[in-house]
């Protein structure tokens, strides 16, 4: 064994108790401190990193409040691999938090945390499943060969005229069999991203040229012609499962489902309930307890397959005809983790912090309970409070923030990295989420009536440069409480 | 008006620029056997492929980086305590104390003297492409702007809008920014000088040549 893999006490990281560790804090804003604060609470000590831009987030006060001034160290750039590497070695720290964004699903990364000659735990899936998983295509492909409905289309990149419109035309059938009036099909580049080379055709007879056209710009643009077929699913439901397995990989236990239909424009989330549907109080044109049900069967299904290790969120589609489709798989802690978090008991005790527990699983403890174990408890319901302006496709506002406040209450947990007692400028290097609040009703009516509470409490004020006034999304989480898990 | 021997007596009167070089990253420091009140020299040969003096060098993940003067002057601190010590970024490594030069006192003075289109956010900032292709192609002082004209692209947060050039109309002069930098609120974006303006602005460019040039 090389001398650097050895941790305090001659062992390796592996082999430590989980108070033994020290844990790299590899993130900033609101995620930082609830790792922070996780730590703090399982006795285990932390370093945490801050960029020039960030000096005046919270995150910074909370590290040097519960760690100490010398547990904050300031670096050139969160997306820096070295700068987290050499921080983690001069703190001596034993393992890596990601959080979420970032290195989060960087398999990378990952690998290189756990095979560089100092060896640190990355606290997240194994780098392997992170591979496995993180690869849309492989993902689909594990999903049908065990019978996990994925979006109807291709599982591999196609590049036989003849194939794709054999594709093409099952999927136009498959959606008229399914009563959709307006069928219609997705035609994008395999090697593409972003948005970029992606076509909807709504004939079947202007498929060939759309497929030409994508088929084209993909060998311009990526040097490679390979072309993905989909059903294009406009009326859905978005449903996500929230998967914790310890590292052996042996017992995955779920935490539920969540709801995060109300999102931006731009497919971005910005209302999460928990959990994803209400069958006991709202009417649904399908079998709404049978498809939670569903998908969380198949979520463990293709957990225990992989030997899944850590948090992970199964992201669903959910059809107005309540036909399920994996859309993803997310191996990292969610934004929205805290609103399953806030209804679950474990072996009679109250909410559950899963951070805390993906860093003692990740630190390698065992799980310690069963599925049986885990039972829920009203409806937990998130809001991302951001400056951004709803009116004009949610763009997002920069400025200064003079005044934000609200009135605290039991029921109520706000993580905001924003100061209130002091101006803050919002930096422009990030996104512009200010807070995540997180409410807990008995059920569905009470979490709703809460939230609006909580919304009416809220002042959020500041100017940009040019004197307007702060604008923010809280308006378009009020008119859209109401809406919360109906379809 | 601008009083240009004005200005110019007032910059003559302290015509240095402290230089604080910084880390650009975390690491281990260490230093080269310098002193303070030594002189150090940036960049040099016509393509400045020729490095400046070596100041420090930070080690990082077994990787030395030479931390170099940027310009020329007179080394007035040098944190040497540091030596064998893991530093944060953008720690304090030295101070060079650098004699203005020519360009420099027309920078100065030109910001007084130029239209300044100043950044409205902070943000990053490009040329529209039809604009960026224009200033590479075309000579120097000849790209026009009238008021209204679409000029930049601001980029933050992932969003891009398009900033419309607001003020007199005439010919950009002087660029403030850099691609891929922030660029805070108020900053100068680009300087223009109207039609007008040009032969007294070119008079201001030949006198800063002429009353610097021995200096």
């Amino acid at each position: 064994m090389e001398k650097d893999t050895v941790h305090q006490d001659g062992k390796t990281p592996e082999a430590l108790a989980i108070t033994d560790h020290k844990v790299l804090v590899a993130n900033r804003g609101e995620i930082a401190m609830r790792i922070m604060r996780a730590c703090h609470g399982l006795g285990i000590p932390f370093t945490a990193l801050y960029t020039a831009e960030d000096s005046a987030s919270c995150h910074c006060d909370l590290a040097r409040e519960l760690g100490g001034e010398h547990c904050l160290y300031r670096v050139s750039s969160y997306h820096d691999a070295n700068e987290i590497m050499s921080v983690a070695d001069a703190s001596e720290c034993t393992a890596v938090h990601p959080g979420y964004g970032f290195f989060a699903e960087d398999f990378r990364f990952a690998r290189r945390v756990t095979k560089r000659d100092r060896k640190m735990i990355f606290i997240g899936p194994s780098w392997k499943i992170i591979r496995e998983l993180g690869d849309k295509i492989n993902t689909k492909r594990l999903a049908r060969s065990l019978g996990v409905p994925t979006v109807p289309g291709s599982d591999r990149p196609i590049y036989d005229e003849a194939e794709a419109e054999h594709i093409a035309k099952s999927i136009f059938e498959f959606q008229e069999s399914q009563g959709i009036t307006h069928p219609l099909v997705l035609v994008k580049a395999s090697a593409g991203g972003g948005g970029m080379g992606i076509e909807e055709v709504y004939d079947p007879d202007q498929f060939r040229s759309v497929y030409r056209r994508i088929r084209n710009y993909a060998l311009r643009q990526f040097k490679d012609e390979g072309v993905l077929i989909e059903q294009r699913i406009k009326d859905f439901n978005h449903l996500e499962v929230q998967i914790i397995s310890d590292r052996s990989g042996k017992h995955p236990v779920h935490f539920g489902t969540r709801n995060c239909s109300i999102q931006s424009t731009g497919r971005q989330k910005r209302i999460e309930v928990a959990p994803g549907f209400a069958p006991e109080t709202l009417d649904y044109s399908f079998d709404a307890a049978k498809v939670l049900t569903n998908i969380v069967e198949y979520s463990l299904t293709m957990a225990t397959k992989v030997g899944y290790d850590n948090v992970g969120t199964w992201e669903w589609i959910v059809t107005r005809a309540g036909e399920p489709f994996l859309m993803e798989v997310n191996t990292r802690i969610q934004v929205e983790n805290g609103v399953s978090g806030c209804i679950a008991h474990v072996a009679g005790r109250g909410s559950v912090d899963l951070i805390a527990e993906q860093i003692r699983l990740g630190l390698g403890e065992e799980i310690g309970y069963t599925q049986a174990e885990i039972a829920t408890e009203g409806v937990g319901l998130e809001y991302r409070i951001i400056a951004e302006d709803p009116a004009n496709n949610f763009i997002p506002w920069v400025g200064k923030i003079e005044r934000f406040h609200w009135k605290d209450q039991p029921w109520l947990t706000m993580l905001t990295h924003v100061p209130t007692d002091r101006p803050y400028e919002i930096p422009t290097e990030f996104d512009p989420n200010l807070a995540l609040a997180i409410i807990w009703g008995k059920n569905l009516e009470e979490t709703k009536e809460r939230g609006k509470i909580f919304l009416d409490s809220i002042v959020l004020e500041g100017q940009n440069a040019s004197g307007e006034a702060l604008r923010s999304n809280i308006e378009f989480l009020k008119t859209n409480t109401d809406q919360i898990l109906h379809f | 008006m601008l009083n240009i021997s004005e200005l110019l007596e007032s910059i003559k009167e302290s015509p240095y620029r402290d230089i604080v070089i910084r880390t650009p990253h975390t690491g281990c420091l260490s230093f080269p056997d310098l002193a303070i009140g030594a002189e150090v020299h940036g960049p040099s040969s016509q393509w400045k492929n020729k490095p400046g003096t070596l100041l420090a060098t930070l080690e990082r993940e077994r990787n030395p980086k030479p931390i170099l003067a940027p310009e020329k002057g007179e080394l007035v601190e040098l944190h040497t305590e540091l030596a064998g010590t893991f530093v944060e970024a953008q720690t304090a490594v030295a101070t060079i104390r650098h004699r203005l030069t020519r360009e420099e006192v027309e920078h100065i003075i030109l910001q007084k003297a130029l239209f300044l289109f100043r950044a409205p956010e902070r943000a990053k900032y490009y040329f529209t492409p039809e604009m960026d292709k224009k200033i590479h192609a075309t000579e120097s002082h000849s790209v026009k702007v009238r008021d209204g004209m679409e000029l930049l692209i601001m980029s933050r947060m992932k969003r891009e809008v398009h900033l419309q050039y607001s003020g007199p109309d005439g010919v950009i002069y002087a660029i403030y920014f850099k691609y891929n930098e922030n660029i805070d609120a108020g900053a100068p974006l680009i300087g223009v000088c109207t039609q007008e303006q040009l032969p007294a602005i070119q008079e201001v460019i030949m006198r800063i040549k002429t009353e610097w040039a021995g200096r």
